[in-house]
């Protein structure tokens, strides 16, 4: 169970990354809307999974986040990227797509 | 599904800041939960619009949600790392702005921010300074003492065998020092602390300030020798010295920092004495006096060792530690009880109080007794004065900022509007009055590291300071005190900067046609008048003791009298060598240029011989609290050269010699004592314990001091030297000088020329010290010097502050109406009416701080009583001075703003800005 954590963990936040890249500041139902929408659900388990991410990012100077009121009037806690995340989500896509085209080279690799 | 689009009123930008300070800011603990409350209530309205129940909604959500409490905390734990970052660099980003706000407004106005921080610099170096003092009279114990807590000085106290008043002393017996020896509570430590010896011989003999101390007296304090070692048992013993221990500084000043010093062999008077140890750097014992040089407690008494074993010979101080978990009352007890054992059979015969009892007191340093010495009681006093210089410094300041920001009104309402809030406002303001502080801090211990050295020279040469002027502790105090002092000068003004009013600040022109004067101001400066007459009224009072003190009749010329003390080789002269070595030196002293006048004493100032004396005609003498009577064996120039009026008879002559019937002069108040409403000239007087033989009265000289200022009357009576050979109080003959007395107008000049010859003046010479009369009474006006220095120094500071104060008020207000004067003058109005009104202003102003302080030092002044010296602390002399002083001074500072109210152009006036 360990290291697949890492793995969906590193991938969640690639996903929040990208998601608030294309996007005006969130909050977190929307995030996770997009999410659902762009991977088919595949990859959150939980829906709670996804705000100790939040906050971890922005704890790490990737996301802002403000208190403001939803189009529903209801109280909400958006998110928007750092010039620090935009940094961040350059690094991390990089990253995955070097262990993507790995991965797949060794999956076309017979035994 | 359509992307959610953030709400207009999400903050971003700039105003995020403004939201991190305002009541915005939502608490790590609700903020998770507002979160996750959201997302479900989303979830339940999509699974509703989806054609669930909403009770089946409400369960599937927070199904789907997954493991809520494990989510949480995290997320809260998250939130407050975030949080604490956050506020880190909002006050990261708000000091940077203000240092930066700080250079600018430096630069844009240079008079305001030198004000400032000279005004706080001045007022902050005052203290600094004091605090150096305070710290090592006061707070500080002595350095290498391990746990000084536990250490204690011990005293003697008994009721005054004559008036019944309790009085403590530090000097024991011998035999007294060794009772307490036995001692199980505490252990003890003897030491003698008075004294020099010569070091060295010839031109390179130098004298070094002398402590002799028992074997206990180091492992007791806890110190380790910087080199060497400290005195065994066997080195402890009466007879010559067979060790030394010197001070780090004496080794360095006068050994050259000799590194083999160790078993070095040096000539200490008589004796060679080999150097065991040298005393770690800045060592001064329980006292704060220097010292040069430790020998063995009991060395150099030979010819005396009656002293030793003598219930009557007080020298020794003593020192104790307590042992671990035994408290002073136990340790005082035993050592009261063993006091009263070793002195029974003398309490028995009624000769010693049973009342005497031993009293412990803590290592608080300077002590001159068990309680606080004069000296430090005025420094703590003087640290007072500091604080309220720099009140008045901060007053000062924080007018000018009220100033600044009455000034600032329309720009600090520009920034209002364009959304800055309030607190940030004041936040700034705070800081950069704070900024402004430190820097004045930074000056004020430039001006520590000057006035505290003269303070400490000139004022303080007695106590030892082992550090420099600012040191740690120092430079932490004053940057402490001076942030305190940015936050208190500026929160006042910047409140009422926040205060501005958008609404009126920003259309009123900020022409301001007519100021409006700030009561707020108005008391600030009267504050600080009130506190400079405080301050001067305190300055006054000590200056009045000190003249007070230097203006009692001490009998003796002390200001022109210059005593000359020789040592001789071999520990002393027989009588008839003695009197002809001082019979050469007066007769050298006595051609040098200046010198009035040359005698011989063998009692010299500050030195007190009582032997039995009796009047045939009476049962007993008078008794006096001085004790006594006091004999003073002179020859017979010493009455003109001391400036002692023969009031009846005759002083001595050359021709009262040894083979001529004995005479002898009685002071006034041992005449109107023994034979009161009758003429001493004629009666007989015995002295001593010798043949029953007359000596008579012929003259009768004017009191003279014996000690200093305090002595108190005393009887007294004089013998000529060449007849008082026989007479030898404490085995030491009386037959010849001890000291000269070279009278003239210019002690200092006189000292210096003879000092050279004295101790050139024949082989048997091995040292002579030579010092004007006025220096032994100066230690004894030290407090009252201190005191009135630094009070005046404090004081003078003070009503400057003040002065400026007042003056940039006016000017400031005067300014301010350029208008409203310039369209009086168009209207005609006269310009004597304008100067009398800004005078007007500034006297209210004064008289208003003049009455306050009058009214404060009234209520004040008199809990400084006691270190006042014949003054009353509510002397109306001082009050009616400073009271004058201070108006003159608020006029004075009126009236250059005053004249510049009269010189307004009306044209340029109305037009201006």
């Amino acid at each position: 169970m360990k290291q697949p954590l890492g793995v969906v963990q590193g991938t969640l936040e690639l996903l929040i990354l990208r998601t608030l890249a294309t996007a005006a500041p969130m909050h977190g139902f929307a995030i996770l809307d997009w999410i659902r929408d762009t991977t088919d659900d595949v990859l959150i388990v939980e829906d709670g999974a996804l705000y100790p991410a939040l906050r971890r990012m922005e704890a790490r100077g990737w996301l802002e986040s403000d208190w403001g009121v939803s189009e529903k009037g209801r109280r909400a806690r958006y998110y928007e990227l750092t010039p620090a995340g935009r940094k961040a989500l350059a690094e991390q896509a990089a990253k995955w797509e070097r262990y993507v085209s790995a991965m797949a080279k060794l999956a076309r690799t017979k035994a | 599904m359509s992307t959610p689009r953030p709400p207009a009123n999400a903050p971003r930008g700039p105003r995020r800041w403004l939201h991190h300070l305002g009541i915005r800011r939502v608490p790590p603990e609700t903020s998770a939960t507002w979160e996750i409350e959201h997302h479900l209530s989303e979830l339940v309205d999509r699974l509703v619009a989806e054609g669930m129940q909403p009770a089946d909604a409400e369960r599937e959500a927070t199904r789907r949600f997954g493991d809520r409490a494990r989510y949480v905390p995290t997320m809260r734990r998250l939130a407050r790392r975030q949080l604490t970052r956050e506020r880190l660099m909002y006050t990261w980003d708000a000091v940077r702005q203000s240092v930066t706000s700080v250079a600018r407004t430096a630069r844009r106005y240079p008079g305001y921010t030198a004000g400032v921080v000279i005004t706080l610099g001045l007022g902050l170096g005052a203290n600094a300074t004091m605090y150096g003092i305070v710290d090592r009279l006061l707070l500080q114990p002595p350095k290498h003492i391990v746990q000084p807590e536990r250490v204690r000085r011990v005293f003697l106290t008994r009721p005054h065998p004559v008036t019944g008043m309790t009085t403590s002393q530090d000097e024991f017996t011998p035999p007294d020092y060794e009772d307490l020896e036995a001692q199980r509570t505490m252990s003890v430590a003897g030491y003698d602390a008075g004294g020099f010896s010569i070091v060295g011989a010839g031109a390179g003999a130098t004298q070094a300030g002398t402590l002799r101390a028992s074997a206990e007296y180091f492992p007791l304090l806890g110190v380790r020798p910087h080199m060497g070692r400290f005195f065994s048992d066997e080195e402890v013993t009466p007879g010559p010295p067979t060790a030394a221990v010197l001070s780090y500084e004496f080794w360095r000043r006068a050994f050259g920092a000799d590194p083999d010093i160790l078993g070095r062999v040096i000539e200490v008077a008589d004796d060679r004495v080999p150097v065991i140890g040298v005393l770690p750097q800045g060592f001064t014992g329980v006292d704060l006096r220097p010292i040069d040089m430790v020998l063995p407690l009991f060395t150099n008494f030979e010819g005396d060792e009656e002293c030793l074993r003598s219930r009557g010979c007080y020298f020794i101080h003593i020192v104790a530690r307590l042992n671990d978990g035994v408290g002073v009352v136990t340790a005082q007890a035993e050592a009261t009880r063993l006091h009263q054992n070793g002195r029974r059979d003398q309490v028995e015969a009624g000769r010693w109080p049973p009342e005497a009892s031993i009293t412990l007191s803590p290592l608080r340093t300077a002590r001159a007794g068990p309680e606080l010495s004069a000296e430090s009681r005025v420094a703590a006093w003087l640290m007072g004065v500091s604080v309220v210089v720099l009140l008045i410094a901060c007053m000062n300041v924080a007018n000018l900022l009220f100033a600044r920001m009455t000034r600032q009104r329309r720009e600090l309402a520009v920034r209002l509007a364009l959304g800055v809030s309030r607190r940030r406002l004041v936040s700034h303001a705070v800081l950069e009055s704070t900024l402004l502080a430190l820097t004045g801090g930074v000056v004020a211990l430039g001006i520590a590291r000057w006035g505290g050295q003269i303070v400490r020279t000139t004022l303080l040469p007695d106590v030892s300071f082992p550090d420099s002027a600012v040191g740690l502790r120092v430079i932490v105090f004053t940057l402490m005190v001076a942030v305190l002092a940015g936050l208190s000068a500026g929160f006042g003004p910047a409140l009422q900067g926040s205060r501005v009013d958008i609404g009126a600040d920003l259309t009123a022109s900020g022409r301001g046609s007519t100021a409006k004067r700030s009561r707020t101001r108005d008391l600030l400066t009267a504050g600080q008048a009130a506190l400079s007459v405080v301050l001067l009224v305190g300055a006054g009072l000590f200056t009045r003791s000190l003249s007070e003190l230097w203006g009692i009749d001490l009998g003796l010329d002390t200001d022109r009298i210059v005593v000359a003390d020789l040592e001789f080789v071999g520990g002393g002269l027989d009588v008839a060598s003695r009197r002809d070595v001082y019979a050469l030196a007066a007769r050298r002293v006595a051609q040098l240029p200046g010198v009035e006048a040359v005698a011989g004493t063998a009692s010299p100032f500050q030195t007190g011989l009582a032997i039995s004396l009796r009047v045939p005609e009476l049962d007993s003498l008078p008794r006096f609290p001085t004790l006594g009577p006091y004999l003073f064996a002179v020859t017979p120039g010493y009455f003109e050269t001391a400036g002692l009026a023969i009031t009846r008879g005759r002083p001595f002559a050359e021709s009262d010699g040894p083979d001529r019937s004995p005479v002898a002069l009685v002071s006034e108040t041992m005449a109107r004592a023994v034979w009161p409403g009758q003429d001493p000239i004629g009666r007989c007087l015995m002295v001593g314990n010798g043949p029953e033989r007359c000596t008579t009265v012929v003259g009768v000289a004017e009191d003279a001091a014996r000690n200093g200022f305090t002595d108190g009357a005393y009887m007294g009576y004089y013998l000529p030297v060449a007849q008082a050979v026989s007479v030898q109080p404490m085995g030491q003959s009386i037959g010849a000088p001890h000291a000269l007395y070279i009278r003239g107008t210019d002690p200092e000049a006189i000292a210096a020329a003879v000092t050279p010859i004295l101790r050139t003046l024949t082989p048997e010479v091995r040292w002579a010290r030579v010092w004007p009369m006025r220096d032994s009474l100066a230690g004894q006006a030290r407090s009252w010097t201190l005191g009135a220095t630094m009070f005046v120094a404090f004081g003078l500071l003070a009503v400057s502050l003040a002065a400026i104060g007042l003056y940039a008020i006016l000017a400031f207000e005067v300014a301010q109406r350029t208008r409203e004067l310039g369209i009086r003058v168009a209207l005609g109005a006269q310009r004597a009416r304008l100067l009398r009104g800004v005078l007007y202003r500034g006297g209210q102003v004064g008289a208003a701080g003049i009455l306050a302080g009058l009214v404060v030092s009234y209520a004040v002044a008199p809990l400084a009583q006691d270190l006042l010296f014949e003054v009353s602390p509510r002397d109306p002399r001082v009050l009616s001075g400073v009271a004058l002083l201070l108006a003159t001074v608020s006029v004075a500072a009126s009236i250059i703003p005053a004249l510049r109210a009269t010189r307004v152009d009306p044209v340029t006036a109305i037009r201006s800005d």
